[in-house]
């Protein structure tokens, strides 16, 4: 099979509904979707249509009410909460509308964090450290903390964070929104190139104009369901 | 350093304030149970030496039941052999003989009863301090065989001074007979223990034995150890060794009941501190952590998110607590340290309280010891990382999404 024609994640019939006080609120009723490697992917729509419940579920950081995920052909709900947190730690990266850095740990830290969780030998994981600092442009900062860089430098380091364990995936909540639009255009262009290059795929949530007319395939969630699907070439 | 390690050591310093407050806390209230232990040991020690080194000696034989009859035909069986042995014993240090009687003490003003203590002055020397306590005339320093050496409070009882004369009556051993001598007062002691000072006279034994009608055979002979942790050992074979042939030997905490129940509640009272302690240890560590945890919910869940098990997160927060016991425990090792080294200098002035039955007569100071420096530190090490499971079990539970939140 084509990789690039590789299901990277299926879902069936997913549906998510919220208890709030004993009343009932549906997040998603009913989304299938399949995701094929390689691609970049926005899943858009208003706020509270359901977008961030559908990445959480898809990352397996969030329990569907009824539904079936696989991820990489994995059926999540046969794996246990330590075998998701090995797929996550192994196949996929997170970029936070907020960076989320750690904010004890210097710029490389953060970036070795993964690396030293999966048991990267030390040498390799500075090569990729190295590696990863230059392709975003932060080379001289990797000894600093993070409230020592500015928001659009955080997330580069947050991107680098993402994909330096080499994930099947990475997921982007946000990514842009609490950056200038310059600097968010800058990341965009990057996250761009990394996916023409290494065939990354980048599946974003998101609201920015931006996004959207960049990705190559756009999802619009509406009232918990997809209202429509669209793949660019 | 691990990666946890790493994480852990500098997340205590996030918030310096809080870091600092809980561990001083923890670190003073360690410092303080190494200086009250240390305190309690001093008095106890020091209660034990003004009760054994005053008169009564670390332990005592005597012919079995004189103790609950107290009647002088009770003696020591084999004396002469006894006190040969030990001469001859590399566990004793100093021994001396004695008769004990009740008798009466008359002077022109006034009569009290008391207990006629006949006495070896060259051997008493050794082992009690009565010598050391004179306060008027001498103890024995001439040859007089009528002298008389008496407490202060009976001399004013008695209205009499060194010179003066008294009467001793006493019951002769077996047949009850009334034997009565002409004394002069040669000594006047002030132990500041009303016991001793108003209710004991000391005459030379051979004196006393001849009232009493004991023809060389004594009551009581007192000792010391060279090591004084033999007469805490009740196991030890030297008290079975000489309570043979009718005789009885006991240490001091046979002796002195209370004194041993004192030495008791030392060690009670430590525990009760310790475990106090360890409570507020176990209260300031889980409310520092769990305020940490709530602070830093949506980075624990990041950190759940990019692939830390439970396992990692709960490892996490059980080093942070031990981090921060480990600082507080070197502060407080280190303060413990200096206040007890200080107060062992200067020393702690309970002169003259009297309390079960003894009166401390110098000043108490701290003793050192490894418990202090080994077993409380590692206690509150243990403590706080068994108490740190708590916060470490909550934050590993969490769920990702709720401490996310807004995010993924």
């Amino acid at each position: 099979m084509n990789p690039q024609h590789r299901h990277l994640i299926e879902t069936e019939g997913l549906i998510k509904t919220y208890s709030d006080n004993g009343v009932q609120v549906p997040a998603l009723r009913g989304v299938d979707l399949t995701i094929h490697a390689g691609e970049f992917t926005a899943i858009v729509g208003p706020s509270g249509s359901g977008k961030t419940t559908l990445l959480n579920i898809i990352s397996g950081l969030d329990k569907p009410t009824s539904g079936k995920v696989w991820l990489d052909g994995r059926l999540v709900s046969d794996m246990s909460g330590a075998e998701l947190s090995d797929f996550r730690r192994d196949h996929i990266g997170f970029i936070f509308q907020a960076y989320n850095l750690i904010p004890v740990l210097k710029v490389e830290e953060n970036i070795e964090y993964i690396m030293l969780l999966q048991g990267v030998p030390k040498e390799e994981r500075h090569r990729r450290v190295h590696d990863i600092l230059r392709d975003v442009d932060l080379e001289d900062y990797a000894h600093r903390y993070p409230n020592r860089l500015s928001g659009g430098q955080q997330q580069r380091v947050a991107i680098a964070r993402a994909m330096v364990s080499h994930p099947l995936m990475i997921l982007a909540d946000e990514p842009t929104a609490n950056l200038d639009s310059k600097t968010g255009a800058d990341l965009l262009d990057m996250m761009r190139h990394l996916n023409a290059e290494h065939g990354m795929t980048f599946i974003f949530s998101t609201h920015d104009r931006m996004i959207v007319d960049k990705a190559k395939r756009v999802i619009v969630i509406r009232d918990g369901i997809v209202a429509s699907d669209e793949t660019r070439n | 350093m691990s990666l946890y390690s790493r994480l852990a050591w500098r997340n205590i310093f996030r918030n310096k304030r809080r870091t600092y407050i809980t561990g001083i806390a923890v670190a003073v209230g360690l410092a303080a149970l190494m200086f009250l232990d240390a305190l309690y040991i001093g008095m106890a020690d020091n209660m034990i030496a003004a009760a054994t080194a005053s008169f009564t000696g670390e332990a005592q034989i005597h012919g079995r039941d004189f103790l609950l009859a107290r009647d002088a035909n009770l003696t020591v069986a084999g004396s002469e052999r006894l006190l040969a042995d030990l001469r001859n014993d590399t566990l004793v240090k100093a021994f001396t003989p004695r008769t004990l009687s009740q008798g009466m003490v008359t002077s022109a003003a006034n009569v009290n009863p008391v207990l006629l203590v006949g006495v070896r002055p060259d051997t008493e020397r050794a082992l009690s301090q009565m010598d050391d306590v004179i306060e008027a005339g001498d103890y024995f320093g001439g040859n007089d065989p009528q002298n008389i050496v008496i407490g202060r409070k009976l001399a004013d009882l008695l209205e009499v001074g060194v010179g003066d004369r008294v009467v001793v009556t006493v019951s002769r051993a077996g047949s009850g007979e009334l034997s009565q001598d002409l004394f002069r007062v040669s000594g006047i002691y002030r132990f500041n223990t009303d016991d001793l000072d108003d209710g004991l006279a000391f005459v030379r034994i051979e004196k006393a034995q001849d009232m009493l009608g004991l023809a060389g055979r004594v009551n009581e002979i007192a000792l010391s150890f060279k090591d004084p942790r033999v007469s805490q050992d009740e196991t030890h074979p030297f008290w079975t060794d000489y309570s043979t042939g009718g005789n009885e030997a006991l240490g001091w905490p046979r002796l002195f009941p209370a004194l041993k129940s004192v030495y008791q509640m030392t060690t009670a009272a430590s525990l009760i501190l310790g475990l106090l302690l360890f409570t507020v240890v176990a209260l300031g560590i889980v409310n520092t952590m769990f305020m940490s945890i709530y602070e830093r919910m949506f980075e624990f869940g990041v950190l759940r998110a990019v692939g830390t098990r439970p396992g990692g997160i709960r490892r996490l927060v059980i080093l942070e607590a031990g981090s921060l016991a480990l600082l507080s425990i070197a502060l407080g090792v280190g303060l413990g340290f200096l206040v007890t080294l200080i107060v062992s200098l200067t020393g702690v002035n309970y002169q003259n309280i009297e309390f079960a039955g003894v009166t401390i007569k110098e000043l108490i100071y701290p003793v050192f010891h490894l418990k202090q420096y080994v077993i409380f530190p590692a206690g509150v090490l243990l403590f706080t990382l068994l108490v740190g499971l708590y916060p470490a079990g909550f934050a590993a539970r969490m769920s990702v999404t709720r401490a996310m939140k807004r995010t993924m």
